[in-house]
């Protein structure tokens, strides 16, 4: 506001002399988020390239599905594949309806005092909690109290934790960010609280909430340190164990197994391949959550 | 509508797990062994591949017991035997004696596994190929910073040390530095977490100056002769290069049951004389003394 | 509350249909029914809101209990203001690491939320449509690259890079670190940003158009006001994650307990240094608590500059 006062207040033609410095802001604005956005994109494909085209040009099914080999070069990544995505979903199915009803709390249910305030801050001081901590705290609950060892369980359930402060804060902002309109008109026609959320404010805000866990399931594939400490850096030495709990080395534990300790003469080798799948299975989690979306967006539009 | 979709793959989900968990179960009854009962291992990263490679080829023989490992530090693997979360602690050096900066710990016996050789190693572009215990003393407490006061080029030396703790870190001051201190700051000192990292950071830090398992070392960097004596096997086990050690499984009290077994696989002559080859290490029953 | 029926999924799913055919009396059951089910979505959500912070206080209190051990034979001052740090002579003060957290996060901060901020701009407000539908789920992929990765690129990449630019001999510091932190961080913030930008009312932007302000004006004085609780949020959870960071920051730090008087000067911060040293602590030392005692202050950290931002946040809106 206080610029525009001043640029009005110059003496001789405020209006034009106004109108180029705008236009010319503007314009100076424009470039310059044109070009630090282009050099970010072009820097984010760089790093996706560098990382992506080191390992899946040599990717064999053999290494994806193949059991791991300490001695010998060719040994594959399977089993730490197959409880990744074990690992991942378990910690969904446990932060995902916990997180959201939290988050829905805060949004929707909580009155604004202190108390609320305080409450948020809780959560968002657990986001920034570092994830080594949870993988302590993991280690005291089910090795230490639960004497369950090293479980697919434990790593699953630290994980969760580690998402649901995300989760919660992620579904609060994107029901806060329904327009209020919606909200009454639900009301309005006689929906009750429940069905409002249900019905109206979720479905509004999903795409948002669905941004939230692509980025928590994304955080959750990549993380190490609390798998290393909860579930092991060993596999039951099979594919498709389903068991809860056997150990569970996920494949970015075995991606840091293989970069700082692995003696197998193509410990790079496997550490690139590594590296590209994962990335790439974050890719594909983000297309499989963003496809049922997007269709159903084209059918609300039609 | 969403919620729907979510339940069906919760409950797809959970059928699977039942499904295949029954038939992993089937698969494991039809192999018959009698030993059976489940092995932690925690303890030594360095030692954690030999560990993997003897837990495999056990799991094979004894499909009934189930073993998982882990891994952190040396020290992690005495105390976690100490606690009662592990069955194995794999250790470095022996914990049942002192070292320096770790308490003994009581009660707990150290059952050798493997013979552990260390090379003093440098990033490629250092031309110096042979250092005495005196210049590495210097260099790793930080009295000699240039290359060119050990016969080198004109160029300030980066050390590159692991942290405080690590068991590597423990048998390289105790065999090579005769129980010198390391510096502990300075514009080029750096420490760094893994072997893994210190291979890195040695194969990409010009003048850097560290050390490893001679397992780690590659053609990347020059292994070092210590008082002109090559880091190979045959001197290790002629007992001419003193830098090397055991590396330990330690149990609480003598080890039984399936523990026990799994030691007694992991120390017997196939075992030692195959993968344990293999992977780099020196069988234990090489070393005379 | 436990003599009510237990609600089937069944009914839940078609209960509006439902309610249409049905007779008078069951029209007084299902208003029953509507409120029993709201007030035990209430319960649930009430619950799960304290689950959380339930987690944190246990975390908090496991932390503590181990942590506040290390003053029985450190003193609260040394270990708070010495920048002694050599648990091979007993000595413990955490001065570097506290002051080395502040340090990093803020250079971090100054890189990255300029950079977010404009790149979430140019997602939300200025790229086509097609380039926006297939650049979201590339920066939500930069989240999902572990951040060993990240390490181990800017271990062999950014490094040796810095050390060309620079001419010093190792490059490991605060900026490197630094730089590896905001690639982190950066998709963390302009997603949620960018989520944020574009949940601002189309009505405001017409209305700033209208008055006749150009694409800038409209952009600084009206969407991104309109955004700022989003953005704080964004802020706050790009700094968590900075502050938490660990395997990433490691490899380029240079684990050092000195001071980082320069930005090239190897150095080392909170997490760094926990996460070098807990794999090799013996349980009932000193030095173990010490390590607890920072993960308990690193705890602490986070919460109040959460709350700081918070207070600014709340200052801003009353002006």
């Amino acid at each position: 506001m206080s610029a525009r006062g001043k640029i009005s207040g110059k003496p001789p033609n405020p209006f034009a002399s106004g109108r180029s410095l705008n236009h010319w802001s503007n314009r100076l604005f424009t470039l310059v988020v044109w070009v630090i956005g282009i050099c970010t994109v072009l820097f984010i494909c760089g790093l996706l390239f560098l990382i992506l085209q080191k390992g899946l040009p040599k990717l064999e099914w053999s290494f994806l599905f193949g059991l791991p080999s300490e001695i010998e070069e060719g040994g594959g990544i399977g089993p730490t594949l197959f409880n990744s995505v074990y690992v991942l979903v378990i910690s969904l199915v446990i932060s995902i309806p916990l997180g959201m009803a939290a988050g829905i709390y805060l949004a929707e249910f909580a009155p604004d005092n202190k108390f609320i305030a305080f409450v948020r801050i809780c959560v968002e001081g657990l986001a920034s909690v570092p994830s080594i901590i949870f993988g302590l705290f993991g280690i005291a609950i089910f090795v230490e109290a639960f004497q369950i060892g090293l479980t697919i369980l434990g790593g699953a359930v630290s994980l969760a934790f580690l998402n649901l402060p995300v989760l919660t804060r992620v579904t609060e902002e994107a029901i806060r960010a329904v327009p209020p309109e919606m909200k009454n008109a639900s009301f309005a026609l006689g929906g009750t609280h429940l069905q409002t959320i249900r019905r109206v404010l979720i479905p509004v805000a999903l795409n948002s909430i669905i941004t939230g866990i692509c980025l928590v399931a994304g955080r959750a594939f990549g993380e190490s340190a609390v798998i290393i400490l909860t579930a092991g850096v060993t596999t039951s030495g099979e594919m498709w164990d389903f068991s809860l709990f056997s150990p569970g080395e996920t494949l970015a534990v075995h991606l840091w197994y293989v970069q700082s300790e692995a003696i197998v003469p193509d410990a790079t080798d496997i550490a690139e391949k590594a590296a590209a799948v994962l990335v790439f299975a974050v890719l594909l989690i983000n297309v499989i959550f963003r496809v049922p979306l997007w269709l159903n967006s084209r059918k609300t539009r039609t | 509508m969403k919620s729907k979709f979510f339940k069906n793959i919760a409950f797809t989900a959970i059928a699977l797990t039942v499904a295949f968990g029954s038939i992993s179960m089937a698969n494991i009854a039809d192999a018959a062994s009698k030993l059976s009962g489940k092995i932690v291992i925690n303890g030594s990263s360095a030692l954690l591949p030999l560990t993997l490679q003897a837990a495999n080829e056990f799991k094979k023989l004894n499909p009934k017991v189930k073993i998982s490992a882990s891994a952190a530090g040396s020290v992690t693997g005495p105390q976690a035997v100490r606690k009662g979360i592990a069955d194995i602690g794999a250790c470095d050096w022996d914990a049942s004696l002192d070292v320096p900066g770790f308490k003994k710990f009581d009660g707990q016996v150290a059952n050798k596994v493997a013979v552990i050789p260390f090379a003093a190693v440098t990033n490629s572009n250092v031309k110096v190929a042979n250092l005495s215990t005196k210049q590495l003393q210097d260099i790793f407490s930080g009295k000699v910073k240039n290359w060119k006061e050990v016969g080198g080029s004109d160029a300030e030396i980066v050390v590159v040390n692991r942290a405080f703790g690590s068991g590597t870190r423990v048998n390289f001051q105790m065999k090579a530095l005769d129980g010198a201190d390391f510096m502990t700051k300075g514009d080029n000192y750096k420490e760094v977490k893994s072997s893994g990292d210190m291979k890195t950071a040695i194969e990409t830090t010009p003048n850097s100056i560290g050390y490893m398992d001679l397992v780690y070392v590659t053609s990347k960097m020059t292994a070092l002769k210590i008082n002109d004596i090559a880091p190979t096997e045959a001197n290790v086990i002629n007992g001419k290069y003193k830098v090397w050690s055991y590396g330990y499984y330690m149990t609480k009290g003598q080890p039984t049951g399936a523990t026990k077994a799994f030691i007694e696989y992991v120390q017997s002559k196939a075992f030692q004389n195959g993968s344990l080859k293999k992977l780099k290490f020196i069988p234990i029953s090489a070393m005379k003394n | 509350m436990l003599q009510t029926p237990p609600p089937s999924p069944v009914s839940n799913g078609v209960e509006l249909g439902s309610s249409l055919k049905s007779s008078s009396g069951q029209a007084f059951d299902r208003k029953k029914r509507l409120s029993f089910y709201n007030r035990s979505f209430k319960v649930i959500c009430i619950a799960s809101a304290i689950f959380v912070c339930l987690i944190l206080f246990t975390i908090l209190f496991f932390m503590g209990r181990t942590g506040i051990l290390t003053f029985d034979t450190v003193s609260p001052f040394t270990f708070f203001f010495s920048s002694e740090w050599a648990p091979e002579n007993d000595q413990y003060g955490a001065f570097i690491f506290i002051f080395g957290t502040f340090a990093l996060t803020f250079l971090t901060m100054l890189i990255s939320v300029p950079l977010s901020v404009i790149i979430a701009v140019f997602l939300a407000e200025m790229t086509p449509t097609w380039l926006k539908t297939m650049l979201r789920p590339v920066m939500d992929l930069l989240v999902g690259i572990p951040s060993v990765v990240y390490g181990f690129l800017g271990m062999t990449i950014l490094i040796p890079l810095l050390r060309d630019l620079t001419g010093t001999s190792m490059g490991d510091g605060l900026l490197a670190a630094a730089i590896v932190l905001t690639i982190m961080v950066l998709p963390t913030i302009s997603r949620i940003t960018d989520d944020a930008i574009v949940a601002v009312p189309k009505k405001y932007r017409d209305a700033s158009y209208a008055l006749g302000s150009t694409r800038f004006q409209t952009i600084v004085r009206v969407v991104l006001p309109a955004a700022k609780s989003g953005i704080m949020y964004a802020v706050i959870l790009g700094m968590g994650r900075a502050i938490g960071e660990t395997m990433a920051v490691v490899m380029v730090i240079g684990n050092t307990p000195q001071l980082a008087d320069e930005l090239f000067k190897p150095t080392s911060v909170l997490t760094s240094n926990i996460v070098m040293q807990i794999s090799n602590v013996p349980f009932d030392s000193s030095w173990n608590y010490a390590l607890y005692m920072m993960g308990f202050l690193l705890l602490i950290i986070s919460l109040v500059m959460i709350v700081l931002v918070r207070l600014i946040q709340r200052k801003g809106v009353k002006s």
